[in-house]
């Protein structure tokens, strides 16, 4: 699978590698799934390998169908906008946040946590259910790592930022379980997206 | 350079670190929380002192004292303690002391929602505190990148004009993240003039000079001086007078200062002004990110725009928008509308306005306003453009 | 008075533009005769006053540095500078009651948890001066004043089983002190302490507003009736005279050698709170039992970036 092309003007400038010059990123989950978490290690990794990133981290404070979601882009140049409007990937880790954010599912690849995320059938683009909080569990013994698989995809498909940058970020932003973090990274990266 | 990943929170407290920052005293507050926790770990590292006041009134009155006694001083809030700043705000601008503050804005009014960016205090900014006879200076980052420069920026200028500097921010500046540069090497920090000279130390015994220039020293006390530092209308020597010929001097001086030397304040980055398009955005802050955007994506559709980004707020820059034939299009993260007020004012004719509570415009909302107001058609920009027509003429 | 203006005060600000009759004037010459106790000149200390009667008659008043701040927040200032000035400097404020304990309580107590190294004189007229003569904090309850024509209906912090020293204390002030400002050795004495304290100290002293609080509550111009029937008010209905215990220097002379006039109960239409006692001399000391603010700031500070190997 290579990298999405996306619709904007901008979107179709030459890119490095598979990546074109600016990649719209849109994580979401809810609170403790460590949403923000991904976001920081792949603005830190996209960062040290040459590229400008942004993100921009909101929450919805409700106690039930609450949501985190972390919109980066990673750009080879200036970055205006920070906001995500078209995402090229949009990560869904929970069923709430899938609902809310769903209507942008139609610019790139919707990738959701295929046992968290019932999906909506009728939506148009293009979509892959992750196995990531089963494979957290039965590869790693811990459920919590499925955002970090999850990055792993997205690091693979995305292109140019390297999986080691994702990994360095990962072992050092991570409070607890960083060398857990780098092997889920290591196993999204690799994951077989059939 | 060090490249970081971090907030604009991270990136103006390394900045002011880099200046030489001796003093902080802060008061928790979303979304500037992160400023006083960078602060509280980073800055007793570089030997400097963090403090936090009782409220936000106290954190500004401590960081002004600090400053009085030689102290390189900075203090951050939002909204709630802006105006809360009232008081110590007034007397650094009267007794001229120089402070920095930054005010991440938020969605209002009162607490409105902490986490949602707003720009309701752009007129506060300008009236921080009462009495009048005084202009401020303002600066606006629109990222995370740029208040880091903006920072060095605010205590050079505070320095100089011998006042308290505002970087206006907001939430998407603060809690929003970014790629930065922090300097590393000699050669890195003396190119962004860093670190700041020590403070200077008026000799006296003319503190409160007869006149508007600037580069002169502020008062410290505690050097033997005889400093003199007060809330009333100072003589030359600082003494509390009340001939209403020194308070006409003094109101000349704080008003003088700024305005006769604001070739060093105004800052503005135009884009895509130089076939002179009619329509011209105009917006400072986060906005300005997705108003950039538009404009690049209506120029990629032929649409003749333009867009002008204030980096300083105040004093004005009327000049950017008195060009004739130019209508003027004001993004702005508020509803009652405040920018266009000036903008309009400016220009001498009535701007057009897209507000937005909370969350940025979208580029796409940007473009179909742009298109629309092309085709001499209304927009939906909120209640105060309803209230003041929204037809492009 | 010669002596000490020469050796510490600016001509510029003398004569002064109180009342003919205020007794701030007192209050001031006890801090200064305080200062040349401890051999303390204008290099030594820095000034800083609050806004009312008390701040605005002494500003820019000392012959070194000076600062006025804004109303009731002197205190902040004067925390924010007590880390610039780093130890060796003095740090003296005269403040009213309003601007103390009124709008600026809460820095106040804020200053004295920090045990913050400062001086606090406050010169207490018993409600807002130079207003004009409105109730404040410490009016006792009852007073006829321009805010309270038919009667004050609200305690103060000085009656009613309130004072507002020992709010300080349990806020953590290391060093308090009451005076009326009539006495002379005694709070020359208090003041001494407070300033060789190093940590928060505050002196009250309540002095008479012959303008105000005088004439219009008391029904007195004359200084000494006036203070006399402070002694009445706060002294548990005028029975037992002055309280100067701790140091038993009662019949105080004042810096002009005129005899303290004693209890005149009655002389006003307030007799006073009975529950009041005025204790005249130190009221808590605690002086050196808690750390300073700036200097242990300034030693942590030093610790963890050394503790950081930098």
């Amino acid at each position: 699978m290579s990298g999405p092309a996306g619709g904007t003007a901008e979107n179709k400038a030459p890119g490095r590698g598979n990546m074109p010059a600016r990649s719209e990123i849109l994580l979401s989950g809810f609170g403790g799934q460590g949403v923000v978490l991904a976001g920081r290690c792949l603005g830190t990794a996209a960062t040290r390998a040459g590229f400008e990133a942004t993100m921009l981290v909101s929450h919805g404070t409700e106690t039930r169908g609450g949501y985190v979601r972390s919109q980066v882009v990673v750009a080879l140049g200036e970055i205006d906008s920070p906001v995500v409007e078209k995402p090229d990937f949009f990560l869904a880790l929970s069923q709430a946040a899938y609902n809310r954010f769903k209507p942008l599912a139609a610019f790139g690849l919707t990738l959701y946590d295929s046992q968290m995320v019932s999906p909506d059938g009728a939506l148009p683009g293009r979509d892959l259910g992750l196995p990531a909080r089963e494979l957290a569990r039965s590869r790693l013994g811990d459920e919590l790592a499925a955002n970090m698989i999850s990055l792993g995809v997205i690091l693979r498909l995305l292109g140019g930022v390297p999986l080691a940058e994702g990994q360095r970020a990962a072992r050092e932003l991570s409070k607890r379980g960083g060398e857990t973090n780098v092997l889920a990274l290591e196993l999204g990266w690799n994951l077989d997206l059939g | 350079m060090l490249r970081l990943f971090d907030t604009g929170n991270r990136s103006v407290t390394e900045a002011a670190i880099l200046c030489g920052l001796n003093f902080y005293s802060g008061y928790p507050i979303t979304p500037a929380t992160e400023i006083a926790e960078n602060m509280s770990r980073r800055l007793p590292l570089a030997g400097g002192y963090y403090v936090q006041g009782e409220d936000e009134t106290a954190a500004l009155h401590m960081a002004v004292g600090a400053s009085l006694g030689g102290m390189r001083a900075m203090t951050s809030t939002s909204g709630p303690g802006y105006v809360l700043y009232a008081d110590p705000y007034g007397w650094a601008i009267g007794g001229e002391i120089p402070v920095v503050i930054l005010n991440a804005q938020r969605v209002g009014p009162v607490s409105g929602i902490t986490g949602a960016p707003g720009q309701g205090e752009f007129y506060l900014s300008r009236y921080p505190t009462h009495g009048g006879n005084f202009e401020t200076i303002v600066l606006a980052p629109e990222g995370v990148r740029e208040a880091f420069a903006m920072t060095v920026e605010a205590f050079r200028l505070s320095e100089r004009f011998r006042t308290p500097v505002t970087i206006l921010a907001d939430q998407l500046v603060t809690d929003g993240w970014e790629a930065f540069e922090v300097p590393e090497t000699r050669e890195e920090l003396e190119s962004l003039g860093l670190p700041l000279p020590d403070r200077a130390s008026h000799p006296g015994p003319d503190f409160y000079p007869d006149n508007t220039l600037i580069d002169v020293p502020p008062v410290v006390l505690g050097r033997g001086t005889g400093g003199a530092c007060s809330d009333w209308t100072p003589t030359r020597e600082g003494y509390d007078t009340e001939e209403i010929g020194e308070q006409m001097r003094h109101a000349r001086r704080l008003v003088g200062k700024v305005l006769d030397n604001r070739g060093l304040i105004d800052r503005s980055e135009s884009v895509c002004l130089d076939d002179d398009p009619r329509l011209v955005l105009v917006s400072y802050g986060s906005p300005s990110r997705t108003v950039r955007r538009a404009v690049r994506e209506a120029r990629a559709r032929g649409l003749k725009v333009g867009a002008v980004r204030l980096r300083s707020l105040w004093p004005f820059q009327d000049k950017l928008f008195q060009a004739p034939g130019r209508d003027h299009l004001v993004v702005e993260l508020n509803c009652d509308g405040q920018l266009v007020r000036e903008v309009s004012r400016a220009s001498g004719r009535e701007a057009r306005f897209l507000g937005r509570c909370g969350e940025l415009p979208k580029v796409s909302e940007l473009l179909e306003a742009v298109t629309l107001l092309l085709d001499g058609k209304k927009i939906d920009g909120g209640y105060w453009a309803e209230k003041h027509g929204g037809v492009f003429r | 008075m010669d002596r000490l203006f020469h050796k510490f005060l600016r001509a510029r600000k003398i004569p002064s533009t109180a009342c003919s009759g205020c007794g701030l004037g007192q209050v001031h010459k006890r801090v200064l005769l305080a200062l040349e106790r401890l051999d303390l000149g204008p290099d030594d200390v820095v000034w800083g006053t609050g806004i009312g009667c008390a701040g605005r008659q002494t500003f820019n008043t000392w012959r070194g540095d000076n600062f006025a701040g804004t109303h009731g927040r002197v205190y902040a200032i004067a925390a924010g500078l007590r880390v610039a000035l780093g130890p060796g400097k003095k740090i003296v404020l005269t403040a009213g009651d309003g601007d103390a304990f009124g709008i600026g309580l809460k820095h106040l107590l804020n200053c004295a948890r920090r045990n913050v190294d400062m001086t606090v004189v406050v010169a207490d007229n018993l409600g807002y001066q130079s207003t004009g003569g409105q109730f404040g904090i410490t009016t006792p309850r009852g007073s006829v004043t321009d805010s309270s024509p038919y009667g004050l209906n609200e305690p103060g912090w000085l009656g009613g089983g309130l004072d507002v020293l020992e709010i300080l204390k349990a806020a953590g002030a290391t060093y308090l002190a009451r005076h009326l400002s009539l006495d002379g050795a005694s709070s020359v004495e208090s003041l001494v302490m407070a300033l060789e304290n190093p940590g928060f100290s505050l002196v009250h002293f309540i002095y008479p507003c012959v303008t105000h609080f005088g004439a219009v509550t008391l029904g007195e111009r004359d200084k000494g009736k006036i203070l006399g029937s402070f002694r009445a008010m706060f002294a548990g209905g005028g029975k037992g005279g002055p309280t100067d215990r701790d140091d038993g220097r009662g019949g105080e002379t004042d810096g002009g050698g005129r005899k303290d006039p004693g209890p005149q109960a009655g002389s006003g239409p307030v007799s006073g709170d009975p529950a009041f006692r005025l204790k005249r001399g130190t009221y808590h000391d605690g002086r050196g039992l808690r750390p300073e603010f700036a200097a242990s700031l300034i030693a942590w500070t030093k610790n963890v970036r050394e503790g950081a190997g930098r």
